[in-house]
């Protein structure tokens, strides 16, 4: 197995690219003195201390090892993924009601099963059940099509 | 006595028809949720705030309240029913109480559980009332520099009681810290980290995050792991025999005193709690051997444990506003919606607020036993909803919450991001629990820095020279020392093995 494919290992970058990240976006904020300190003091700080606990990490996952990764699965995240950023993306322009099937159609793609009549009953359930908490009972401003209702 | 008068206050807000309603709401949701695997407390909590921004803030917290203690009676009704815990701290209950189902005693393990936590509740319910009080006034002596290190000995804490490798998770707390420091800062207002998005100047929102982390993570976890169910069984007579009463009797009082004291704890709450009674019992026990073949102490103290835990786990927020767990970094955040900055001017500025919230625990402890006993069919009926009808719903409720927070699809983005950074956490065995509470306590934490070096004249003597300050820094150190001990880190990891 390869030792840098590890939970810990690869724990470590994801801390040190987040210190890295920080430093670079945070370099025009002012530093400042210690006692008046700058908007850009605190976020070095906590940068730098990422990246050594970072670093920490990764040293002691290659010396003592730690657990393999998991093989990831792409589907679900990828497909749920896609799903809530079409959600967004129509929510305005469309309404709830086109949003809201072609979350549920794209999400559900992602699981192990799928049949096209069980996800139509359940996009009646969840848009009547929606216009009856969000648009009625909570009386939110939101269109459920667009220009219609 | 003006213990009474907080009480009576408390007790004629809680009662009041609204809260009352939204009391019993939180309580269905909770227990709802409960019984359901593959949702927990956090995800409905972090779902549902956006919803409370339309509420009243007592309703509104009290609701959340209910979800989180009604989330514990309704785990233990299916990990004694069907061997599937609903959520973490009902894990233990599983492995007497199914074996109790298994001998026909289904009934007289769900009623003791049921009576047990509330006799549970009520104890939690009672300790509140009484440290609330002290603890409150304590900390408004509490100068910046005393305010910071609490804040650090409560994130060392709950990250050093989380399970999981302390260094990642003190990783993931200052993560969390920087992710709170997005937007605007308020001393100079400078733009941090906002990369010119406007919606990012007022500070990263937190439902989203929450929701991303813990709902949309889990749901795609889920759906990898492809949850399979196991047959019902008869619930059979609920009440217990004479026997039964007279061993659970003495285990409900002690998981009532170790849950309660363990709640408190930063760190703590019901999943330790459970776990540390039933290894008690374990030990006091004259006949170990019955243990995981249906003992009743095996199910009365973890459950009278996990309830009297998720009860004392809300004294550090409400008096101090430090939050111990994912829970109640939500409530934390539940206030903030609300314009509420919680701490102690909490209870000092909105009494009818603090002693309502808490009245409606007891009035919602009640209720639960009400709800879980008569109606365990109906429950039990819903574990047949296969979890591909779940998880549209959930992702859907997300998704209108988010955009609810400010009318704004930027949140629905937002949600769709931390899902996938929440995954990649799962994936690296990062937990998410210590980000959040990083998140919400970031900005104050800087505050109190920054005012604290100030007061000093940028002297870092300040955090040793303040007593207070000075006692709680010593015990975060020995917190942090105390883990690296060789001996401690072994039974830790044995710890979490059980759990895991």
């Amino acid at each position: 197995m390869n030792r840098f494919l590890s939970k810990d290992f690869l724990s470590g970058l994801m801390f040190i690219a987040f210190g890295l990240i920080a430093i670079y976006f945070g370099q025009k904020l002012a530093q400042g003195t210690a006692v008046r300190m700058g908007p850009g003091y605190v976020p070095r700080m906590l940068s730098y201390i990422l990246l050594g606990l970072g670093g920490l990490i990764c040293v002691v996952a290659l010396v003592s090892g730690s657990e393999p990764v998991e093989k990831p699965k792409w589907k679900p995240i990828t497909m749920v993924t896609i799903g809530i950023i079409c959600f967004a993306l129509l929510f305005e322009r469309a309404g709830l009601l086109p949003a809201l099937v072609v979350l549920i159609l794209i999400s559900s793609l992602g699981g192990e099963e799928f049949k096209l009549t069980e996800e139509i009953g359940n996009m009646v359930a969840l848009a009547i059940l929606c216009t009856l908490v969000f648009k009625m009972g909570l009386g939110m401003n939101i269109s459920i099509v667009r220009g219609v209702w | 006595m003006d213990l009474l008068n907080n009480l009576a206050l408390g007790f004629s807000v809680a009662i009041s028809f609204q809260n009352i309603t939204y009391c019993l709401l939180g309580c269905m949701l909770g227990t709802l949720i409960g019984v359901l695997p593959g949702i927990g407390p956090v995800a409905t909590i972090a779902m549902l705030l956006p919803v409370t921004f339309h509420l009243p803030p007592t309703a509104s917290l009290i609701m959340l309240a209910g979800i989180y203690y009604g989330a514990s009676y309704g785990g233990s009704t299916t990990s004694i029913l069907v061997n599937l815990p609903g959520e973490s701290a009902s894990v233990v209950t599983c492995l007497d109480g199914y074996q109790m189902a298994r001998k026909g005693r289904a009934g007289a393990a769900l009623s003791i559980s049921a009576v047990g936590s509330f006799f549970a509740g009520t104890v939690g319910t009672i300790i509140i009332v009484l440290f609330a009080e002290p603890l409150t006034r304590m900390a408004q002596k509490f100068g910046p520099a005393d305010y910071c290190a609490l804040m650090a000995l409560g994130l060392v804490a709950a990250v050093v009681l989380a399970s999981g490798s302390v260094a990642k998770a003190i990783a993931m707390v200052f993560l969390g810290l920087l992710f709170g420091l997005i937007g605007t800062d308020v001393n100079t207002g400078a733009q941090r980290f906002t990369f010119d998005i406007p919606e990012l100047s007022d500070g990263i929102d937190f439902a989203p995050i929450a929701m991303g982390l813990f709902g949309i993570a889990e749901i795609v976890v889920n759906l990898e792991r492809h949850l399979t169910r196991s047959g019902t069984i008869k619930v059979g007579s609920l009440w217990p025999t004479r026997e039964e009463i007279r061993r659970s009797i003495p285990a409900i009082l002690r998981g009532t005193a170790l849950g309660a004291t363990l709640g408190v704890l930063p760190g703590g709450g019901p999943t330790l709690g459970a776990f540390s009674a039933y290894t008690l019992e374990k030990k006091i026990s004259k006949h170990p051997e019955e243990f995981g073949k249906g003992a009743v102490e095996g199910v009365a103290s973890p459950e009278a444990a996990n309830n009297a835990a998720a009860q004392t786990s809300f004294i550090p927020m409400l008096t101090l506003g430090i939050p111990s767990n994912a829970v109640m970094a939500l409530m934390v955040g539940a206030m903030i919606i609300q314009g509420i900055q919680p701490g102690p001017e909490v209870m000092t500025k909105k009494p009818e607020l603090f002693w309502g919230m808490i009245a409606s625990m007891w009035v919602g402890n009640a209720m639960l036993v009400i709800i879980n006993l008569p109606m365990i069919g109906m429950w039990v009926k819903l574990l047949t909803v296969p979890y591909r009808f779940l998880a549209p719903a959930i992702l859907l409720f997300c998704c209108i919450g988010a955009y609810s927070l400010q009318n704004s699809t930027f949140h629905v983005m937002q949600v769709a991001a931390f899902g996938v950074l929440g995954y990649v956490f799962v994936r690296l065995g990062c937990e998410g629990a210590p980000f959040l509470l990083g998140l919400v306590l970031g900005p104050q934490m800087e505050e109190y820095f920054r005012r604290a070096m100030l007061l000093s004249r940028g002297d870092p003597m300040v955090f040793l020279e303040r007593p207070i300050s000075l006692g709680l820094l010593i015990a975060t150190a020995a917190l942090l020392v105390l883990m690296a001990l060789p001996s401690i880190k072994k039974a830790r990891k044995e710890a979490f093995q059980e759990e895991g």
